[in-house]
C-alpha cells in the first residue's frame, strides 16, 4: 500500500519550468558540482554570490562540499581506471591521486607525469599503503572517510619501489599498472591513455600514411593471409601507437597469472637500470617480443625511447606542443608529451562540461563554451577547479 | 653493357642450404620412400656406387626416375641418350646425369627445362614435372653441398623508372567496360554462387571484389596481353561464340579501361634508382629444406586451374582436385574457404596408408595462414579420413589451438582423445605459421609451432595400427564437407619419419614461397661503378610484396664502396609513383661506412617492408627513391595541415537531468543527516547500487531506477525514524510515540510535514515542486494511513512518517537536478 502511494507521490513531484534566479541557479550549481542538495545556509551564500557576479566564488563553495570529492570527482575518474569505463570499481591509488590534484590546485598535467601518489592519512586506521594490494584504499570507503580530508600527498617513487624518473603519474600508480599494463603488450597504457587524457580513441587517429617501421613483429602483416588488411586497417594505429607504447618498455604488472588472474595481489614491475631482462638479455620486459614469428623483419624493441609519428599528418591536429622534442625515453616524458598537448586541455574541459552540464557540447555555443573552459584552465597553471567553476557558470541556468 | 658477376657467400638463415652435417642436416641418411609402385619398379642390381655422390644421385635422383612411367621408359640402359636411369650400372648413370642437371642451381638444369618445356611430363602438368625435378635435383644438392650456399649475383639491364599506368582505385572504368562483359559470359563459374563456383570470381554480383580479382587478369600497358584475352585467343576457354573474336572484344573492352586511366608521371624531382621488376630478379630460395622422408608435397605454385599437384616425386602422385571456393593466392598458396576443399582420390591417397604403416611414424608439415581465430570442429585443415567419425589423422583448429587426431592403438577411429594446444598458449595465430605435427611409437605425438615444440603427449608407446585404406586426403575441410576450414595453403607435406626438432627448425628456415634479389642500380648516384641496393623480395601473398634485407653491394671480384654514403629517407617505387602506405625505410638516416663493407655487402636495416601490388608480379616495376643519398637530395617537407572536421550539432539533449547512484546516496545521506555507512543503509545501498541510476542522462531514467529509489529512500527514513535523537532533531516536537490521532491530527501535522518540506525540498525555489501541491499529497497520504478501521497498530505513527518521508526523499524534488 505505502509503495503505491509513493509512486503516486513520485508522478505528482515534478519540476516546474520556470526562469532561474539567483537561487535556482546556485541550487542547480550546487547540486551539479557537489551532486547533493546545498544546506539553506549555503543556498544562501551561494545565491548572494551569484547575485553579485561572482559565480567564481559560488562554485568554488560548492567545491567545498565533501561530496564534490566523494562523488563528483571520484565518478569522473573512476572510469578511466579499468578497460570497461565502468564506474563500478573501489577506490584507488589512480582516482585518489586524481582527487588530490585538483583538490590541492595542482598542475593537472602531473596526472600523467607526476612523482606524486595521494595516500590516507596517517591516524586514521587505516592499513598501510601497498603495492600489492588495495586494502589501503578500500578501507578509506568502508570507513565512509571523506576524500577532502583523508587524503595526503606523497610520492610514487616513496613508497611503490618505482624510481622517480620512472614515475608518471597515474599511469604508473597501482590500479593503472593493474589495469593497463597486465599481460598483453603495453599497448593498452597508450590506447587507454589517449581515450581517458586526450578523448580520442585509435580509430579516430588511424593514419595509414606514416611509416610503419616501428611496428613490433608481433603484429602480422598478413592477417589471415590477407595483407590488405594490414595495410588498410592494422597500419593506420600501430604505425603510430607502436613507437609512442615504446615508453612502457620496461614496465609490467607481476602477478601468479593461475592463481590470480586479475592481478589482486599483483604490483607494478619496473626494469630499473642494470637490470637485465632474461628473455631479451636487456631492461626490455619479455611482452615486448611476444609472438615474434608472426613478421620476423618487424621491429624489435631494444630500449624505451619513444618517438611521436603523430606529430606531422593528420593527427597534428591533437595540437602538440611545439617547444618539446617529440620523441623521449620513458613513460614520464611521454606523459609530458600527452600532457602538454591541446587536446589534453580540451578533453579535460569536456570532462568537466558533461560532469557539470549533464549533457555532451551539443551546438557552436557549447562547443565555444568549451573553448572558453579550456584557456581558462590552461591559463590558470591546469587547475582543474577553474574548469569546474567556468562550466558551472555556464550551466547554472538562466 | 657489361655485366658484373660476383658470387655472395649469403649467411642468412632463408638462403642457407643446410643440407649436410650441422645442427640444421638430417641426422640420419634416410632412404626416400619408395617412389615407385607395382610394376613400374625398377631394381637395381648393378655395380655399387663408387663414391657417396654416386650414392647420393641414386638415392634422390635415379630411385625416382628410373620407372617405366617416368624416364625409365627411354633413358635407361641402350636407350636413348643420356642414359642417366640406365639400370646395368649406377656410375654410369652418375656420369649421365651430370650433364643435365646443374647442383649449384637446380631449377636451372637442363633436365628441368627440357620437362618443364612438355617433354614426356608425367602428370598433366608440365611445370609439376618440373618442380618435382627441381626438388630431386635439389635434394642431390643439399645432401651434396655444405652449409653455405653461395648465389650468384649477376647485374640486371639498367632500366630507368618511366611514366606508368596504375590500377584506380575507383572500380567505374572497370564497371564501365569490361564488367558487362565478364556478367553476361562468365557469371555462370566465375561468382560465388554459380552453380559449380570457380575462382577468381571476377563476375562477382559486388563490383569491388570483381574488379579485385580481374585486376591480375589484365594488363593495362598491354590489353592484348591480358589473361582475360589470352584464355579466349590461345586456349579457347569457353569462348561464347568465335574464340578469336571474343578475344577481340574483351581486348578492346580492356583498352577502353587502358584508355580511362591517367599515366602515372614520375616527379621529376625525385631522387631516384634504376628499375626493376620481379622478372629481372634473381631466385634467391634455392630449397635448403629436409624432404627426405616427404612422401606427399604440395607446394601449390600451378597458380592456375583446378589441380593442385604432388610434386613429392613418389608414385602414385596424390593431386588434389578444388571443389567450391578454393583459389590460388600470390607467392604460390591457395586459400580454402567457404566450404571449399582440395581432394586426392582415395586411390592416391591410400599410399599414405602404405608408406606411413611401413614405418609406423609420420609427420604432417603444412605452411597455413588461418584465416581467424574463431573457427572450431575442430576445422579440418589437413585429413585423411572418411567423414566425421573415422579418420587416420587430422590436423585441425579450435579457436587459437591446432589440435592434432590421429588412429594408434592408444585412440579411437576417430582419432580420439586429440592432441590440443594449450588455450593459455594461444599457439594459432591468424598469420602465416608453420605447423608441424608427428607421430612415432616413441613418443607419441607432438606438435610443433613455429620450430617450437607446443604440445606433446605425456608418453609414448601406441603406434600406428589399423589405418584404412579407404580414406581420402584433404585440404580445408572434411571429406563430409561439414568441417569447413578457412584460410590459406602455402605449402603441405606428409612425411613417413617423424621429423626431428632440427629438420622441423631447417624446414621453417627454409620457409616458403620464392625469394628474389633484386638489385637496385645506384651507380649513378654514389659514384661507384656497378654499385647496387639489393633487396630481398618475394610475393607476400595476393596483395603485397615484402622487401626487406637492404643492403648496399658493389658487384665485381675485390670491388667496394670507397667513400662514405649517406642515405636518408629510403622508399620503394611502384609503377611510377611512390606508394602512401607501408614506407618502412622513409626514417632511415644513415651514414653507411666504406671502411665497413664486406663481400656481402653493407646491411642498411633489419625491418621489412609490405607494399602493395598494383598491377600484379608479373607488370609492377619496383624503383627506389631517396631523400638523401650520397652527395644527391631531395629535401621534404611534410606540410599537409590536416583539414578541420566539420563538427556536426547534436541532437538536442535534455537542459536536465537525475542525480545518479551515488549521488542519491549521498544526497539522502545530506538530506536525513543519516550517515551513508550506517549499517542497514549500506546494507540497502550494495544491494541495490547497481539498480540505481548509472548515468544522469534524465531520458535513460528507468521505472527500475524508481523502485530502486524507493527502497533506499525507505532505508534512510527507517534509519532516521527509528533513530530517537536524530529524529528529535529532524523533526522538532513530534512525539512518535503518540497514537496517529494526536501525531497526525490537523494541528499537529506540520510537525511532519514542515521538515520535510524544508529539508529535502527547499524553500523558495520556483525550480523545485509547488510545496502547496506537496502538501496536498502529504496530507491525502497521512488521510489515507490513520484510516486503520479501528484502532491503529502502537507503530503507526512512526510508519507514518516514515512513509511520508519516503515519498518526498524518493521523489523528483531530490531525484532531478
Amino acid at each position: 500500500m505505502t509503495l503505491r502511494l509513493l509512486a503516486t507521490m513520485m508522478l505528482v513531484l515534478v519540476c516546474a519550468g520556470t526562469l532561474a534566479g539567483p537561487r535556482e541557479q546556485a541550487k542547480r550549481m550546487h547540486d551539479r558540482l557537489a551532486g547533493v542538495p546545498p544546506s539553506s545556509a549555503t543556498l544562501d551564500q551561494m545565491a548572494a554570490m551569484i547575485g553579485a557576479g561572482d559565480t567564481r566564488g559560488a562554485a568554488l563553495t560548492a567545491m567545498d562540499n565533501d561530496a564534490f570529492y566523494d562523488v563528483t570527482l571520484k565518478n569522473m575518474a573512476m572510469p578511466w581506471t579499468n578497460r570497461d569505463f565502468s564506474v563500478f570499481r573501489p577506490l584507488n591509488d589512480y582516482v585518489a591521486t586524481v582527487i588530490g590534484v585538483v583538490r590541492d590546485g595542482r598542475d593537472f598535467r602531473d596526472v600523467l607525469s607526476g612523482d606524486v601518489l595521494y595516500i590516507g592519512n596517517t591516524g586514521l586506521g587505516l592499513p598501510s599503503y601497498s603495492s600489492s594490494s588495495n586494502a589501503h584504499y578500500d578501507a578509506i570507503e568502508t570507513q565512509g572517510l571523506h576524500l577532502k580530508t583523508a587524503l595526503i600527498a606523497t610520492t610514487q617513487s616513496g613508497v611503490t619501489g618505482v624510481p622517480a624518473a620512472a614515475t608518471a603519474g597515474v599511469l604508473t600508480t597501482r590500479a593503472g599498472a593493474k589495469a593497463f599494463f597486465i599481460d598483453g603488450t603495453n599497448r593498452a597504457m597508450l590506447r587507454f591513455t589517449l581515450v581517458n587524457h586526450l578523448c580520442t580513441d585509435l580509430e579516430q587517429l588511424k593514419d595509414t600514411s606514416r611509416p610503419p617501421d616501428r611496428i613490433r613483429q608481433d603484429v602480422t602483416r598478413s592477417p589471415g593471409g590477407d595483407s590488405r588488411i594490414f595495410l588498410n586497417n592494422c597500419i593506420g594505429c600501430h604505425s603510430g601507437m607502436d613507437p609512442l607504447a615504446q615508453a612502457f618498455a620496461y614496465y609490467d604488472f607481476a602477478h601468479d597469472v593461475d592463481a590470480d588472474p586479475e592481478g589482486d595481489n599483483g604490483a607494478i614491475s619496473y626494469n630499473d637500470a642494470g637490470a637485465t631482462d632474461p628473455a631479451t638479455g636487456n631492461r626490455v620486459k619479455k611482452k615486448y617480443r611476444i609472438n615474434s614469428d608472426n613478421f620476423k623483419f618487424g621491429y624489435i624493441t631494444q630500449d624505451d625511447h619513444w618517438n611521436n609519428y603523430w606529430r606531422s599528418g593528420q593527427n597534428s591536429a591533437i595540437g602538440w606542443d611545439v617547444a618539446s622534442p617529440g620523441s623521449g625515453s620513458g613513460a614520464k616524458s611521454l606523459g609530458q608529451e600527452l600532457a602538454n598537448s591541446h587536446a589534453f586541455a580540451q578533453c579535460h574541459s569536456v570532462h568537466v562540461f558533461k560532469t557539470v552540464c549533464l549533457r555532451d557540447p551539443q551546438d557552436a555555443a557549447d562547443r565555444a563554451r568549451v573553448d572558453t573552459i579550456t584557456n581558462t584552465f590552461t591559463a590558470s597553471g591546469y587547475k582543474l577547479k577553474e574548469a569546474f567553476a567556468n562550466a558551472a557558470a555556464y550551466c547554472m541556468g538562466q | 653493357m657489361m655485366k658484373h658477376i660476383t658470387s655472395f657467400f649469403i649467411a642468412l638463415a632463408i638462403l642457407t642450404l643446410t643440407a649436410c652435417g650441422g645442427s640444421g642436416g638430417p641426422s640420419t641418411t634416410a632412404t626416400p620412400p619408395a617412389n615407385a609402385q607395382g610394376s613400374d619398379v625398377t631394381a637395381y642390381t648393378g655395380p655399387a656406387p663408387n663414391t657417396a655422390d654416386v650414392q647420393r644421385f641414386k638415392i634422390n635422383l635415379w630411385d625416382s626416375l628410373s620407372a617405366k612411367n617416368r624416364c625409365g621408359n627411354c633413358h635407361t640402359t641402350g636407350g636413348q641418350t643420356p642414359q642417366f636411369v640406365r639400370t646395368d650400372d649406377i656410375n654410369a648413370a652418375y656420369a649421365a646425369a651430370t650433364t643435365i642437371v646443374d647442383l649449384n642451381n637446380p631449377g636451372m638444369s637442363r633436365m628441368v627445362a627440357k620437362v618443364a618445356g612438355g617433354h614426356n611430363c608425367w602428370l598433366t602438368s608440365a611445370a609439376a614435372c618440373g618442380d618435382v625435378l627441381t626438388r630431386l635435383i635439389t635434394n642431390w644438392a643439399n645432401d651434396a653441398q655444405g652449409a653455405v650456399k653461395s648465389i650468384a649475383l649477376v647485374a640486371p639491364t639498367l632500366k630507368t623508372p618511366g611514366d606508368a599506368k596504375s590500377f584506380p582505385t575507383d572500380a567505374a572504368g572497370f564497371q564501365s567496360n569490361i564488367y558487362p562483359l565478364l556478367t553476361l559470359y562468365c557469371s555462370r563459374c566465375h561468382r560465388e554462387d554459380a552453380a559449380v563456383p570457380q575462382a577468381p570470381f571476377f563476375a562477382s554480383v559486388n563490383v569491388a571484389a570483381a574488379y579485385q580479382a580481374a585486376r591480375s587478369k589484365i594488363d593495362l600497358d598491354s590489353p592484348a596481353n591480358s589473361r582475360l584475352v589470352l584464355r579466349l585467343r590461345n586456349e579457347f576457354h569457353n569462348c561464347w561464340s568465335s574464340c578469336a573474336a571474343n578475344a577481340t572484344t574483351m581486348e578492346n573492352a580492356i583498352q577502353a579501361f587502358s584508355n580511362s586511366v591517367p599515366v602515372t608521371h614520375l616527379d621529376p624531382q625525385l631522387v631516384v634508382s634504376k628499375a626493376l621488376s620481379i622478372k629481372d630478379g634473381i631466385v634467391a630460395s634455392s630449397g635448403g629444406r629436409y624432404d627426405s622422408a616427404a612422401v606427399a608435397l604440395w607446394e601449390f605454385k600451378t597458380g592456375s586451374g583446378t589441380t593442385a599437384f604432388d610434386t613429392s616425386g613418389v608414385s602414385p602422385a596424390m593431386d588434389l582436385t578444388f571443389t567450391g571456393d578454393v583459389s590460388w593466392v600470390g607467392g604460390y598458396g591457395i586459400r580454402v574457404q567457404n566450404k571449399g576443399r582440395a581432394q586426392a582420390s582415395t586411390t592416391s591417397s591410400s599410399k599414405l596408408q602404405r608408406l606411413i604403416t611401413s614405418t609406423g611414424e609420420y609427420s604432417i608439415e603444412a605452411w597455413v595462414a588461418p584465416g581467424n581465430v574463431t573457427q572450431e570442429g575442430p576445422a579440418r585443415i589437413v585429413s585423411y579420413s572418411a567423414g566425421t567419425q573415422a579418420r587416420n589423422f587430422t590436423l585441425g583448429q579450435t579457436l587459437y589451438n591446432y589440435d592434432f587426431l590421429a588412429r594408434t592403438s592408444a585412440t579411437n577411429a576417430d582419432g580420439m582423445p586429440g592432441l590440443s594446444t594449450k588455450d593459455a598458449d594461444r599457439a594459432l595465430q591468424a598469420t602465416l605459421q608453420h605447423v608441424v605435427v608427428t607421430f612415432d611409437p616413441t613418443h607419441g605425438r607432438r606438435i610443433y609451432v613455429n620450430a617450437k615444440q607446443v604440445a606433446a603427449d605425456a608418453s609414448g608407446g601406441a603406434s600406428v595400427k589399423d589405418w584404412d585404406n579407404t580414406f581420402a586426403f584433404v585440404l580445408g575441410n572434411e571429406v563430409s564437407g561439414d568441417r569447413p576450414w578457412s584460410g590459406v595453403l602455402r605449402l603441405v607435406a606428409v612425411h613417413n619419419r617423424a621429423l626431428t626438432i632440427e629438420q622441423i627448425k631447417r624446414n621453417f628456415d627454409a620457409g616458403v614461397g620464392e625469394k628474389f634479389f633484386l638489385l637496385f642500380s645506384v651507380e649513378h648516384l654514389i659514384d661507384t661503378p656497378a654499385s647496387y641496393l639489393l633487396f630481398e623480395v618475394e610475393q607476400y601473398d595476393s596483395y603485397a610484396y615484402l622487401f626487406s634485407s637492404p643492403r648496399i653491394v658493389v658487384l665485381g671480384t675485390n670491388a667496394r664502396i670507397v667513400s662514405d654514403i649517406p642515405i636518408k629517407g629510403l622508399r620503394i617505387g611502384v609503377n611510377g609513383k611512390e606508394p602512401t602506405v607501408g614506407q618502412s625505410y622513409a626514417t632511415l638516416d644513415t651514414t653507411l661506412l666504406a671502411a665497413d663493407y664486406m663481400p656481402a655487402g653493407l646491411p642498411l636495416a633489419s625491418i621489412g617492408a609490405v607494399i602493395a601490388t598494383d598491377k600484379g608480379a608479373q607488370d609492377d616495376e619496383f624503383f627506389l627513391t631517396f631523400e638523401r643519398i650520397g652527395s644527391h637530395t631531395n629535401v621534404r617537407t611534410d606540410n599537409s595541415s590536416p583539414t578541420p572536421k566539420p563538427v556536426a550539432d547534436l541532437t538536442p539533449q535534455a537542459d536536465v537531468g537525475v542525480r545518479n547512484f551515488a549521488e542519491i546516496n549521498a544526497s539522502m545521506a545530506a538530506a536525513t543527516t543519516v550517515p551513508a555507512n550506517t549499517t542497514a543503509v549500506k546494507a540497502t545501498y550494495d544491494k541495490i547500487l547497481q539498480q540505481l541510476p548509472a548515468v544522469e542522462r534524465i531520458d535513460g531514467f528507468l521505472a527500475s531506477n524508481q523502485t530502486a529509489v524507493t527502497q533506499l529512500a525507505i532505508s534512510y527514513c527507517n534509519s532516521l525514524v527509528e533513530t530517537p535523537a536524530r529524529a528529535s532533531a529532524f523533526f522538532p516536537g513530534l512525539d512518535l510515540n503518540s497514537p496517529p490521532s494526536t501525531a497526525f491530527a490537523q494541528a499537529n501535522r506540520h510537525l511532519t510535514i514542515d521538515p520535510l518540506l524544508d529539508r529535502l525540498i527547499g524553500s523558495n525555489l520556483t525550480s523545485q515542486p509547488d510545496v502547496p501541491a506537496v502538501t496536498t499529497e502529504l496530507n491525502a497520504l497521512m488521510d489515507r494511513l490513520t484510516t486503520c478501521g479501528g484502532t491503529c497498530p502502537s507503530d503507526r505513527t512512526r510508519t507514518v512518517v516514515k512513509a511520508s518521508c519516503a515519498a518526498v526523499l524518493g521523489s523528483a524534488a531530490l531525484l532531478v537536478q
